[in-house]
């Protein structure tokens, strides 16, 4: 087991966000979180990279418990994420966003710049390496997360829809980047809200509601589930299951 | 193509008219004392020193994206120990530079590591209370003799000053170039400014990087306020724990340019030189600062990269304007 979160809970004043949670990951394989908007997915990856602390509850990655672990610490043991909202570092370019995260296992400026170079090829983006971050795509900044992620060569990514606002063309490549990542051994969750993505790729789906978990197993059990239908997908899934 | 920024520009481009500029500037800054007048000496080290400083406030709040308005306590703190150590311990004076530079950077951790974890204007505020704190305590203590000041043994030698200075501040430079400029610690500092969590997120420890800068953002202000104690040689709490002297290093470096190698340094050269001739002309008197007021209104909303932003834009980079005309205008 890869990572594995325990009655995790955290809630914000009176609001209970992400609410006695109870996750596994298997090594290797793709999870996916699927939810109404506020049913905590995006809380759950805040809490397992340490951007927010848990109330209660425990998160063991790859055998360790860094429940209590500041988010560089985390990073360094290998959890990679993606923002929804891409986050880049706007006054520099595109390549020194990415040796950024490439100075996490080189202190010298040549080796974090190929390694960048080499990720970059890995998403696309080698041809907008010299771009400022400004002028830049949405479709470019959300592969720009995913090159920052992947460069800290993590064990785990988590992927916060990293699909939305793009268009079906792109949405289809960035599936096939995901495939290409996952069959060279990563461990991914996804938060999507496209729910053909979570199809195509998942081997498991958690749904999530108010924060707890109403739903595990896998993505045709999940889009025939009657109360993940009822609380997420709306009938005209059943219909076309 | 992509606009550059101020930042990126020198990175990917280091022509050798740069360099040849840089080494014509180092060697008038050489022969400067030579032609000059005592007076003017002395207003010569003054826009040196001011230019270190300047400096040394853009590392934290320019690179690091973290406004100390408690600055000026750095200086103050390393005038009162070169004092200190001169005159209590009978200390030689290099050794009380670098006691004061080293005090100066412990201060700065002591005080960095509970605040530099808030955002925005509480670090602001804070260190501008630090700053406050200080002053009092100076003002309060026998060591520092109190409001009265301190009297350091004079030497007066005017190009000695000036050379020391001229090193001290040179050093900041170049280790704002080697260390912020081009190495991964500027890296990690420049993602810090631009997005904290996410710096966090791919393994950057922002509180650590955070403390380092602001040790080092302190420590030349330490050492530079040693020198000028003994170049002074009379320091009280109002003429090395002054307000105005946290002002004038964030004025000079936001004219010039935050966040660039060579804006703070640009900044003070204006600043001090305008202060200067206005003195010269009008005498002593607060008039000066209604001109620097006024100066970094229209900097603040028209040229919010500062003079080095004006200077960099393609417009009058040499060579450059010729081929933005050419692009512009249909033949």
């Amino acid at each position: 087991m890869l990572l594995q979160s325990h009655d995790l809970t955290k809630s914000f004043g009176g609001l209970v966000a992400v609410n006695q949670l109870s996750l596994k990951v298997e090594k290797g394989t793709i999870l996916g979180i699927i939810g109404p908007n506020g049913s905590g997915k995006t809380t759950f990856f805040n809490l397992i990279t340490g951007m927010l602390p848990s109330d209660s509850g425990k998160v063991i990655f790859n055998g360790q418990e860094i429940t209590k672990l500041r988010p560089h610490r985390i990073a360094r043991l290998g959890v990679g994420r993606t923002f929804q909202i891409p986050a880049p570092f706007s006054k520099m370019t595109v390549l020194e966003n990415v040796m950024v995260s490439a100075f996490l296992h080189t202190s010298s400026m040549k080796t974090a710049k190929k390694k960048a170079e080499e990720v970059l090829k890995k998403v696309g983006l080698d041809e907008k390496a010299d771009f400022q971050v400004l002028n830049v795509t949405l479709e470019d900044r959300k592969r720009l997360e995913l090159a920052r992620a992947l460069a800290i060569e993590p064990i785990l990514l988590l992927l916060d829809e990293v699909m939305s606002g793009l268009t079906p063309v792109e949405v289809k490549s960035a599936i096939n980047l995901i495939k290409q990542m996952h069959h060279q051994g990563l461990t991914i969750i996804v938060v999507e809200h496209v729910m053909d993505v979570i199809l195509s790729l998942c081997d498991r789906v958690a749904v999530l509601d108010y924060g707890r978990k109403i739903a595990e197993d896998t993505p045709q059990k999940i889009v025939n589930h009657p109360e993940v239908i009822r609380a997420y997908l709306g009938e005209r899934y059943r219909a076309r299951g | 193509m992509p606009l550059k920024n101020a930042h990126t520009q020198p990175h990917t481009s280091a022509p050798s008219w740069r360099w040849a500029l840089l080494g014509l500037a180092l060697l008038i800054a050489f022969l400067l004392p030579w032609p000059l007048s005592p007076l003017w000496i002395r207003i010569a080290t003054e826009v040196i020193m001011w230019a270190g400083l300047a400096q040394s406030w853009n590392i934290i709040g320019g690179y690091t994206g973290y406004l100390s308005f408690g600055h000026g306590a750095f200086f103050g703190v390393g005038a009162y120990m070169t004092g200190i150590v001169m005159l209590h311990l009978g200390w030689p004076f290099a050794l009380g530079l670098l006691i004061s530079g080293i005090a100066a950077a412990l201060m700065a951790v002591i005080i960095g590591y509970p605040t530099l974890r808030l955002r925005g204007a509480y670090f602001a505020i804070a260190t501008w209370a630090f700053g406050e704190m200080i002053r009092q305590i100076a003002t309060i203590l026998e060591i520092t003799g109190g409001a009265f000041g301190m009297q350091l043994p004079s030497y007066l030698n005017l190009p000695f000053f000036y050379y020391l200075f001229l090193l001290v501040t040179g050093l900041t430079y170049l280790t704002t170039y080697l260390l912020l400029e081009r190495s991964p610690f500027g890296y990690k500092l420049l993602a810090i400014r631009e997005h904290e969590e996410a710096a966090e997120m791919v393994g950057v420890d922002t509180v650590t990087i955070k403390i380092k800068a602001f040790a080092l953002s302190a420590f030349f202000p330490g050492v530079l306020g040693g020198i000028y104690a003994y170049w002074v040689t009379y320091i009280h709490p109002d003429s090395v724990l002054g307000a105005q002297l946290t002002d004038f290093m964030v004025v000079m470096a936001f004219l010039g340019g935050i966040g660039s190698l060579w804006g703070p340094f640009l900044g003070a050269v204006v600043v001090q030189l305008v202060n200067r001739v206005l003195w010269l002309v009008w005498g002593e008197g607060t008039f000066y600062l209604i001109i620097i007021g006024a100066a970094i209104c229209t900097v603040v909303l028209f040229i919010p990269s500062g003079i080095i932003g004006l200077l960099q834009s393609r417009i009058f980079l040499p060579g450059t304007a010729w081929k933005e005309i050419r692009k512009k205008v249909k033949w």
